[in-house]
């Protein structure tokens, strides 16, 4: 009767701890691995963030001084790059402090004006850039109507009123001509919601003297 | 097994987990946020953010013309003869519209070709293009297009940039121009290479105190790839080559061909899916058999009772010498041009020379595009570890922004510092600048001892930067067009570059007879490389010698010249060099009143087109009928292949980094170490 007894028996008489052993350790380290990866790229991601929002703090004080009248006031000593005006959207309550440069290093940072085309807040076509997923993330609330408010570094507060939204090719780059009215050109990545940076797509508002 | 409880606990202790993780991935984001602000400019540099979109080159406009530009197809057809190509262009302009117009086509041709014939066909009739200094030329064109009548106009921009007038072709009508050049084959280590440039890649135009004032006469607007619709400006190409001696494999480096071989030393070469599209080279190489190979060659032509000579020869091998003490500068063009294949294939020369590099040698890295910088403030030697850090730099260079040539050759040629070593300074560039006689200057100025070698990058170097550059610069040239060229064409120059060259290389003319030689002073010579002269005689009698110094060893040799080899076309090839070296004088700052009357003389005589020569075909009676308009448009032309168009005319700035990517992959992880976690327990 109790034969079934035998079988078990046998099979714990086998040993199976080291072959276990073997099987959680290679587990462990899977883990191990996964965290170390996840908190890597959440860490990453994070840093984004962290960065995009510590420097507007830093940034801030570096505008009161420009405002103050002092001249391309680096937020920190290392900067390459400083604030030339200050962008709200009072119906989105959104405040941003735009940078000299529309390159990598500027937009990291806060929104870039990208050089040589007109100083925000002055005549002529003045483009700035911003990431979507960072200090841009405001882009996709905009709506036709809104009001653009830049400051300049003289304490001028210049407004402009949304006109057109556009969905562009990165290689439309009559966006950036000078000619036509005086304008405010606002360029982010499009699609909103896209994982990967570096697509061919961008999101274009254009914004006149009102 | 008791699974109740331990589940329960498991999934609490998964949720803890997981709430730990997630808090420590926000601690190390807040931790590395904060050390980013202290670490700030440089870490950035590879940050995949994005980009100034500042315009790089002429801006190609909106778009296409407003209506169609006409079509252009080209035929090629070469006679090679030894080391000499005649070359017949056929270019064929079609409107397809109802609208009369005048068309107006960019193209390249090789450097050194000497165009001396072209001529007109509208429909029945065919017109004789005729030389005229370049103003009248322009002048009689202009008339002849504003009185209805056909007329071409053919115009030298740069020695390798042509520009084709074609007025009044009517509704749906052809209208073909044929041009014909010669030139001589480049010769160099036993190969032989035909090249035909096929596009004018946009040339980058620096602004500043010497703005490149034929700015619009180069850069032909180009299509959008993709918005090409069609337009390939197909070129066909039919090479008739008899060597004269039994010829061994050849080769066609970029376009598949077809060959037959009617003979051991004649090939019928042509292109073997017809037509290919205007924006990639043509390189068609061969080699002789090793035992036929001439040492020298002379070519003569007797034309208006002067006689004209080629001479090319070949100084044997030289087993190699001690190794030379050296200090090398490269250069790299990290333009926007150099975007997408180019940049890999320089990375990759540049790879291949550092790996060449003794311990002994000192080297450093520039790289420019808008502004250039240098690796190292100053040449060091060439450590294990100082070119492994360069490789390391190099690769991690991106190509975007403007082509600032002269900062960067200004930087190159001030830092070369230890005066006892053979300096050396090897330029990877596609050339794409407009500026090339400003660089030249810049060169001549500036070289001192040193020696520069270009490498000619990409699907379309610009050929008369790289030949010009590396014969100012007492160095050599080669051409770079895909990775897998890489080895071989960088190894047979990094073989020159250490090998002694021969200097002070004399032709001796025999006694009584008058000759003019050009070049006048004769290049040194690196390994492989034949010594090429052409000359103007009274009569032709008795022997020339040649000599030269070779590390420590005096060469000569001796070639008759009373029995040449019958060749048409070496008259032109006379004049086109004693142009090229007229051009040269110009450039050291003689005044051009004088040096342009010789010039117009020469080329009017030879009926060559230069820089202030054209030739002119205009019909005689009236096509276009009074009250017709005559629209006027660029041919487009294609973006040579491999380019990225937003690298090179710019784009928007980039608005996205790839933060929402990392957090996604992140919590990914985590959520996996999780289940993981839980599935380890529940087995526990």
């Amino acid at each position: 009767m109790k034969t079934t007894d035998l079988p078990i028996g046998v099979e714990a008489a086998w040993p199976d701890r080291p072959a276990r052993r073997g099987t959680e350790r290679l587990l462990v380290a899977i883990i191990v691995a996964l965290v170390a990866a996840g908190v890597w790229q959440m860490g990453s991601g994070m840093w984004i963030h962290a960065k995009a929002h510590l420097a507007q703090l830093l940034i801030a004080s570096a505008w009161q001084r420009t405002v103050a009248g002092e001249v391309a006031v680096r937020p920190w000593p290392w900067a390459d790059t400083w604030p030339v005006a200050k962008l709200t959207i009072p119906r989105l309550g959104v405040e941003r402090y735009v940078l000299s440069g529309a390159d990598g290093s500027a937009l990291a940072f806060g929104p870039g004006h990208a050089t040589g085309t007109a100083r925000p807040g002055e005549r002529g076509n003045s483009v700035i850039a911003g990431h979507r997923d960072t200090h841009f993330d405001f882009m996709r609330h905009v709506r036709i109507g809104d009001e653009l408010v830049v400051e300049r570094a003289d304490g001028l507060r210049v407004r402009y009123r949304v006109g057109t939204a556009e969905i562009l090719d990165r290689r439309d780059i009559w966006v950036m001509d000078q000619a036509g009215p005086s304008r405010l050109t606002l360029v982010t990545c499009y699609p909103f919601d896209a994982l990967r940076a570096g697509g061919p797509q961008r999101y274009v508002l254009l914004a006149f003297l009102s | 097994m008791q699974t109740g409880p331990l589940t329960r606990t498991t999934w609490q202790d998964v949720v803890a987990f997981l709430g730990l993780a997630v808090l420590l991935g926000l601690a190390a984001g807040l931790l590395l946020g904060s050390m980013a602000l202290l670490l700030a400019t440089p870490a950035y540099a590879d940050e995949r953010a994005s980009r100034e979109g500042a315009l790089l080159m002429m801006s190609p406009g909106n778009g296409e013309p407003a209506f169609a530009a006409p079509l252009v197809s080209t035929d090629v057809v070469f006679q090679v003869s030894g080391p000499l190509v005649r070359a017949r262009v056929v270019q064929t302009f079609e409107n397809p519209q109802d609208e009369w117009l005048e068309a107006v086509y960019v193209f390249p041709l090789p450097e050194n070709a000497a165009v001396d014939r072209m001529k007109l066909a509208a429909g029945e009739r065919l017109l004789i293009g005729e030389i005229r200094e370049r103003s009248e030329a322009k002048a009689i064109y202009a008339q002849a297009r504003a009185s209805g009548r056909r007329a071409s106009l053919f115009d030298q921009e740069r020695p390798n940039i042509f520009t084709t007038q074609v007025a009044n072709i009517g509704p749906r009508e052809k209208v073909v121009v044929e041009i014909e050049y010669q030139h001589t084959i480049r010769y160099d280590g036993n190969r032989f290479s035909l090249r035909f440039p096929m596009v004018v890649g946009p040339r980058y135009l620096p602004g500043g105190a010497r703005p490149v004032s034929d700015a619009a006469r180069i850069t032909p607007p180009v299509l959008k790839p993709g918005r090409e619709e069609g337009r390939t400006n197909g070129v066909s190409i039919r090479v008739e080559l008899d060597a004269g001696m039994p010829l061994g494999p050849l080769d066609s480096a970029y376009h598949p061909v077809a060959v037959e071989a009617p003979s051991p030393s004649r090939r019928i070469v042509t292109l073997a899916g017809g037509a290919v599209r205007a924006d990639q080279d043509f390189e068609l190489s061969w080699r002789l058999s090793d035992a036929a190979l001439p040492r020298a060659a002379w070519f003569v032509e007797k034309k208006d009772g002067r006689h004209y000579g080629l001479l090319m020869v070949v100084p044997p091998p030289l087993e190699r010498g001690p190794p030379l003490s050296r200090e090398v500068l490269f250069v790299l063009d990290t333009s926007g041009s150099m975007a997408g294949a180019s940049i890999r294939q320089a990375r990759e020369a540049l790879a291949v020379a550092l790996a060449r590099l003794r311990p002994e040698d000192r080297f450093n890295v520039i790289e420019f595009n808008s502004t250039a910088q240098s690796l190292f403030a100053v040449p060091r030697e060439a450590s294990e570890r100082n070119r492994r850090a360069a490789v390391r730099w190099v690769s991690s260079l991106e190509a975007r922004g403007g082509t600032e040539m002269a900062a960067a050759l200004r930087l190159a040629l001030a830092q070369v510092s230890d005066s006892e070593r053979l300096r050396q300074v090897v330029f990877l560039t596609d050339g794409a600048v407009g500026n090339e006689d400003e660089l030249f200057e810049i060169i001549r100025a500036q070289l001192g001892s040193a020696r520069l070698f270009t490498v000619g990058i990409g699907s379309a170097p610009n050929g008369h930067f790289m030949t010009k550059a590396a014969h100012l610069g007492a160095g050599t040239f080669t051409f770079i067009g895909r990775v897998s060229e890489v080895g071989e064409r960088m190894g047979a120059l990094l073989a020159k570059l250490e090998s002694p060259v021969m200097r002070d290389v004399q032709v001796r003319w025999p006694r009584g007879v008058h000759a003019e030689v050009w070049p006048a002073r004769i290049p040194d010579l690196y390994a492989g490389e034949p010594l090429v002269v052409t000359a103007a005689l009274d009569k032709l009698d008795g022997a020339l010698a040649i000599s030269g110094d070779r590390a420590a060893e005096r060469w000569s040799t001796v070639v008759p010249i009373v029995q040449g080899t019958r060749a048409s076309g070496v008259g032109a090839l006379w004049a086109r060099e004693k142009v090229a070296s007229l051009m040269d004088v110009l450039r050291r700052g003689v005044a051009e009143a004088e040096t342009r009357a010789e010039i117009v003389a020469l080329a009017m005589s030879h009926r060559l087109v230069t820089k202030y020569t054209s030739f002119v075909a205009v019909d005689a009676s009236p096509a276009r009928p009074q009250g017709a308009d005559l629209l006027s448009t660029p041919v487009p032309t294609l973006l040579p292949a491999g380019w990225d168009y937003a690298k090179v005319f710019g784009e928007l700035p980039q608005g996205a980094t790839e933060s929402r990517l990392s957090l996604l992959l992140g919590i990914s992880c985590l959520l996996l170490a999780a289940l993981a976690a839980f599935w380890t327990r529940r087995r526990a």
